[in-house]
């Protein structure tokens, strides 16, 4: 069985301002290396369960608090959100939260969470580049982050967390003013971390995609978690559209296909074995 | 996207590539020691000596602006203070009918203006040829804790970024048919209406900007912080460190010897 890195038990929050809890005994574990995909509807509790994996809450969003979450062991409560950055790190929803604004420079702005751990002006050098190029930003380096378009920096927003190595990575609709090819090129990129063993956390709209890179998905309704399972087995349930979801269009695909009585196979959930399953019902 | 408004723009001259700590040494060495000397001669021949500087650093036509446009303002009026109605004045220079003009007071003002210009001076050469990043690095270097650092970083970002926030909600307002542009009243009445969404959401955004921190490791405890931007120590910051320091202490010297009278 593989190492769990995070832990939320029975964990709930209600906000200052409003009367209803934003989540409710929220319970799951993520294991190291695993790919973990968050949907639900809007104001069901994503982005708020988000913020208390890295622990803004309970440090900065002031509410009521029940149950716990372990990062690594580390209780997140107890310890500082600076001293858990690089356990886990968040890619905000809004990419221009995510500058320090101290930054003169893109390549500064990505090393700004590197010096607050003290490294050295070589490896920052080194991992600027590296970071830089990967994320296609190399060419605006010497810009001001100030002076980039949306989708620039989120390109920058991305790669500050990233730079910092967290263990887990926590990406909260971080792809929200990229076009389509720029969206799939981080997700590309995402998706290479994971399969060298950075443990992925993801909310995202986008179910094709969620469907296509998640191990898990857990669905989130109203601040409670509806179901955690495998893709085919969350979406291949009838009732997930009860809780605002929708489908991808592949297993809309195989749903016709096994209701007009083409095919028995199971319901698909990703591109290739789909158009596998529509070639044999063509065939048949 | 807006525009960033920023008073460090790179010359690579050699003034440039002084170390920060160095420009300050200089803006207190120079400017003290003008303060503490008992006449303006020293601050007169501290202000050529800033011109030299300026024109070294490609900044000569500005320079001149600043220094003459607030200098001879400055020199007026206080020498008209001084000069006529200084309790100092003993020895008469000019009769204007209204007020006598004393030599006493207008020395006095020679002084001060004297003073106030290498301060301004040597400040203005220090901002502009420095880069802000720059600053703070070699304050942090020095022993400034980080969060003082930040401080004059952040202090110094705020104008870029609400400049950034106010066309963002200007936009947002003429497209849905706010008038924003045309004469000096529209434009005014523009503006006002801006002011509110402005304040309220740099407000916001500093608590934000807390969260994005501390997640991004500001604050971890018993580390060092270091940073990306290089700060070197030549040989000439280390010869300059010693001029200045010789400077002040020469003045001190040679001021404490006037005001005994041994000199």
């Amino acid at each position: 069985m593989s190492n769990v890195v995070l832990e939320v038990k029975d964990f709930s929050f209600k906000y200052r301002q409003t009367k209803r809890k934003a989540l409710k005994k929220v319970s799951f574990q993520v294991e190291e290396g695993s790919f973990l995909c968050i949907i639900g509807a809007n104001g069901s509790g994503k982005s708020t369960l988000c913020n208390a994996l890295v622990g803004l809450i309970p440090h900065y969003f002031v509410g009521k608090m029940a149950g716990e979450i372990r990062v690594n062991g580390i209780n997140v409560a107890e310890s500082s959100i600076a001293n858990l950055s690089s356990e886990i790190g968040l890619v905000f929803q809004n990419p221009f939260n995510q500058l320090s604004y101290t930054a003169g420079t893109v390549a500064e702005e990505l090393a700004y969470g590197l010096g607050n751990r003290g490294e050295s002006r070589e490896k920052m050098v080194e991992k600027v580049k590296y970071v830089a190029e990967l994320m296609r930003i190399d060419h605006i380096i010497h810009k001001n982050p100030l002076e980039l378009s949306g989708g620039q920096v989120q390109r920058v927003a991305f790669g500050s967390t990233f730079i910092m190595e967290p263990k887990i990575l926590v990406l909260d609709e971080c792809t929200t003013q990229l076009d389509p090819l720029g969206s799939e090129e981080i997700f590309d990129i995402v998706k290479n971390l994971n399969s060298k063993g950075i443990t992925v956390i993801m909310v995202d709209h986008d179910m094709e995609r969620v469907a296509r890179c998640a191990d898990r998905i857990m669905v989130l309704d109203q601040g409670e978690v509806v179901a955690i399972d495998e893709p085919k087995k969350i979406f291949g349930n009838p009732d997930i559209v009860n809780h605002h979801i929708d489908v991808p269009d592949y297993v809309k695909i195989t749903q016709a296909l096994r209701e007009k009585g083409y095919t028995s196979h199971e319901i698909e959930v990703t591109e290739e074995p789909t158009v596998e399953l529509v070639k044999e019902a063509l065939q048949a | 996207m807006a525009k960033v408004s920023n008073t460090f723009v790179p010359k690579h001259t050699v003034v440039e590539n002084i170390n920060p700590m160095t420009k300050i040494l200089a803006v207190f060495s120079l400017g003290l020691g003008t303060l503490i000397f008992p006449n303006f001669w020293l601050g007169l021949f501290v202000i050529l000596g800033l011109f030299v500087v300026a024109g070294l650093a490609k900044l000569l036509k500005e320079f001149v602006k600043i220094m003459f446009g607030f200098g001879i303002p400055i020199t007026v009026m206080l020498i008209f203070i001084q000069g006529c109605y200084s309790p100092k004045n003993r020895t008469y220079i000019a009769d204007f009918g209204f007020a006598k003009l004393g030599l006493e007071g207008s020395l006095y003002a020679l002084k001060v203006v004297s003073t106030l210009l290498v301060f301004l001076g040597t400040f203005y050469i220090m901002n502009k040829t420095t880069y802000t990043g720059k600053l703070v690095a070699a304050l942090t270097n020095s022993g400034l804790p980080p969060k003082a650092g930040y401080l004059v970083l952040a202090s110094l970002n705020v104008v870029p970024q609400m400049q950034r926030r106010m066309s963002i909600i200007q936009e947002a307002q003429s497209a849905r048919g706010v008038e924003t542009g045309g004469g000096m009243l529209a434009r005014v009445k523009a503006y006002i209406p801006l002011l509110g969404p402005v304040v309220m959401s740099s407000l916001t955004d500093a608590q934000e900007r807390g969260m994005t921190l501390e997640t991004r490791g500001f604050g971890i405890t018993g580390v060092k912080q270091t940073t990306y931007v290089e700060v070197e120590k030549s040989g000439l910051d280390k010869i300059l460190n010693m001029l200045l320091i010789l400077f002040f202490v020469i003045v001190l010297v040679v001021t404490v010897l006037m005001k005994t009278n041994i000199i």
